[in-house]
């Protein structure tokens, strides 16, 4: 059985679907940031597996994996700070008491 | 590799045995250099660090087992074999045991993109910088896994310092490093070695010979003992604070296995060091037919082992800095300092001739250096007396 | 190739599921790690060193260590959470939505996707392009990502240290 495209595709929407799960079950914060970078890691499994498989003389696919790489960590450095900052605010991470919009 | 498959097909007697067996011998020949030689130095630093650090402190050092102490480091690991393991009764099994493990592996792969010789390099990776510093990082889990899974607060404060100390000098580090590859041109640590030949003696076309070269190697190798936890930055394992940080909870062989993760990381980064500054396997007569390969490895050993000597100088003379002193270190000194020297070296490559480059470097660099030093200057102390009587 | 791609794949997907079900947030943190090395040995499987490279630089060398520092300056540093509510209304809302969209992608890829196979063998991109496109064609979303980054910065910084400048 050779390899395509299809394989990469349904096991990085496996992945997906495993981050949405923990995204939606967790209640901690760090969690949740997790299954964040999960999905992520999905997406941009994508883009590597269809530059190799359909584009691999174009440069295009790398360059927007390098992005998205920018973006998560810039994304998770923030996530971390914000998590941070509202565990100084209400002495815990847990996103079902975050409740009060004031500060 | 391909240099050994070549080398065993010229040989008279090994030449014409069926390909597979030169290709697997070819394979196995890296692996068991990395694997034998590197541990056994690793060794033998360990008994050259303590005789070093004793006469330092005006000791001997270790005299008793073989003469000058030859064979202390087989009595060591001897003794590390036979002694009890012991895990803590309320740790975390699993990742205890699993630290030491991983503190020894990444520090193996960093010697697998190290050119010893002129295509003499276990794997050549167009990208082998970036695998250097990609596998550097690992050892902080290790740290980190160690001093968590045991259940100590000591433990957990080293596991805590690594990781801050690991990502903050991670940065300079980097950029130290990234001067080399804009001067070469290439992430390849051969394409950098054999970028650094030529000149006279094979010697003047170091690195370390241009002004942001030099700069670059201190903070480079400031950067790599940080990483490695090497004395004045060893807060994650600081003895006399808390009590030998993540490793306290470790006996027998997993304490070894830690002493061998860290030392192998420290020899690796000098190897790295030599490799992006000190020309690498470059030296006078390495350009000759048939023994220049030989000569080559012996001027990176040579080097290797002056690198060596400098880390365990530096661990016998410099006290541990204090944690908000490292802080300050390495983001108020050491980054600014990088992003300048790569400023500096972008021109030095557009400077023509290179004598005027190299002044006019050299004198940015300085002029940077006195500027950044003073601006982070400690306010100025009080001479203080301090009187002892009862 | 394929054997081992079912072997990192059943490493990802097991550091994956690890990751968003354990207890104890250290233990989630490490079986993230072991996912990100699922990822990178399949990029390293595709042919992408320097992803592969990036992937382990970036997600367990940054990455995964703020998360490590995040944990030991928020919670109780064992790591150690309330007991789990599974099988929970919450659990299993969550299960259900999860298992919908998988099962939508799932259907979307077999539709799609299945047909395309590796034309010939790619030969690994070299850097040299990568960084010539970055700072050629690409250099407006390039300068874009580094006004991102320092924004990002200065963002975290500002968000961290807030709450202690008041207190002063």
């Amino acid at each position: 059985m050779t390899l395509t495209l299809g394989h990469y595709l349904g096991m990085s929407a496996i992945l997906f679907a495993i981050g949405l799960a923990g995204a939606l079950t967790r209640r901690n914060a760090i969690n949740v940031l997790m299954s964040i970078e999960i999905m992520f890691n999905a997406g941009i499994l994508n883009l590597i597996a269809a530059w190799h498989f359909r584009y691999f003389e174009s440069l295009t696919p790398q360059l927007f994996a390098v992005f998205a790489v920018t973006i998560a960590a810039a994304e998770s450095a923030l996530g971390l700070a914000l998590v941070i900052a509202v565990y100084r605010h209400y002495r815990s991470v847990n996103v079902e008491e975050m409740t009060a919009l004031r500060g | 590799m391909e240099a050994v498959y070549h080398f065993l097909r010229s040989l008279r007697w090994v030449g014409d045995w069926p390909q597979p067996v030169l290709w697997a011998l070819a394979f196995a020949v890296p692996i068991v250099f990395v694997v034998v030689v590197f541990p056994l130095i690793f060794a033998y630093t360990t008994l050259v660090e303590r005789k070093a650090l004793g006469r330092i402190q005006n000791r001997l050092g270790p005299n008793r087992v073989g003469r000058w102490g030859i064979l202390q480091p087989i009595a060591d690991g001897l003794k590390l074999l036979i002694k009890e393991d012991i895990v803590p009764a309320k740790a975390d099994r699993v990742v205890h045991t699993l630290a030491p493990v991983i503190a020894v592996i990444p520090s193996l792969m960093l010697f697998t993109v190290i050119p010893v010789g002129s295509g003499l390099i276990p794997v050549n990776l167009n990208i082998g910088l970036l695998f250097v510093f990609a596998i550097s990082t690992g050892s902080v889990l290790a740290l980190f896994m160690g001093g968590w899974a045991s259940r100590n607060k000591f433990s957990l404060l080293g596991a805590m310092r690594s990781v801050a100390q690991v990502v903050s000098y991670e940065v300079p580090m980097v950029l130290a490093a990234v001067v080399v590859v804009m001067a070469v041109g290439s992430l390849s640590t051969v394409d950098i070695a054999a970028a650094q030949a030529g000149g006279w003696a094979n010697v003047t076309n170091w690195f370390v010979f241009r002004p942001w070269g030099f700069v670059g190697l201190v903070l480079f190798l400031m950067g790599a003992m940080a990483e490695s936890a090497r004395t004045p930055f060893d807060l994650p394992e600081a003895e006399s604070e808390i009590i030998a940080g993540y490793h306290t909870e470790y006996s027998g062989f997993k304490f070894a296995l830690f002493q061998l993760g860290e030392y192998l990381a420290a020899i690796a980064m000098a190897g790295v060091t030599v490799t992006l500054f000190l020309g690498g396997y470059n030296g006078p007569g390495c350009e000759l037919p048939v023994v220049g390969k030989l000569i080559g490895m012996g001027w990176f050993f040579v080097k290797l082992f002056a690198m060596i000597a400098v880390i365990i100088w530096i661990r016998g003379t410099w006290p541990r800095i204090r944690v908000d002193q490292l802080m300050a270190f390495a983001w108020k000194l050491m980054l600014p300092m990088a992003i300048i020297n790569l400023i500096v070296a972008a021109l030095y490559h557009y400077i023509e001739p290179k004598l005027l480059a190299w002044v006019v470097s050299a004198g940015l660099l300085v002029l940077s250096w006195a500027t950044l030093s003073s601006l982070s200057a400690p306010p100025h102390l009080q001479k203080r007396t301090y009187r002892y009587w009862a | 190739m394929t054997t081992a791609f079912w072997i990192i794949t059943i490493v990802t997907l097991l550091g994956a599921l690890l990751a968003v079900t354990l207890r104890n947030l250290v233990h989630c943190v490490l079986s993230l790690i072991l996912f990100f090395l699922g990822i990178a040995g399949h990029y390293f499987l595709l042919r992408a060193d320097f992803f592969g490279t990036v992937q382990i630089l970036i997600y367990i060398g940054a990455v995964a260590v703020l998360i490590l520092f995040a944990i030991m300056l928020t919670r109780n540093v064992t790591g150690e959470e309330g007991p789990r509510e599974i099988l929970g209304m919450k659990w299993w809302s969550g299960a259900v939505i999860a298992a919908l969209v998988a099962g939508v992608l799932l259907h979307a890829v077999r539709r799609d996707a299945t047909a395309a196979v590796a034309s010939s063998a790619p030969k690994p991109l070299s850097v040299a392009d990568l960084g010539r496109a970055l700072v050629g064609d690409w250099v407006v979303p390039f300068e874009g990502m580094a006004v991102l980054l320092t924004a990002a910065l200065i963002g975290a910084v500002v968000i961290a240290l807030e709450e202690v400048q008041r207190r002063r």
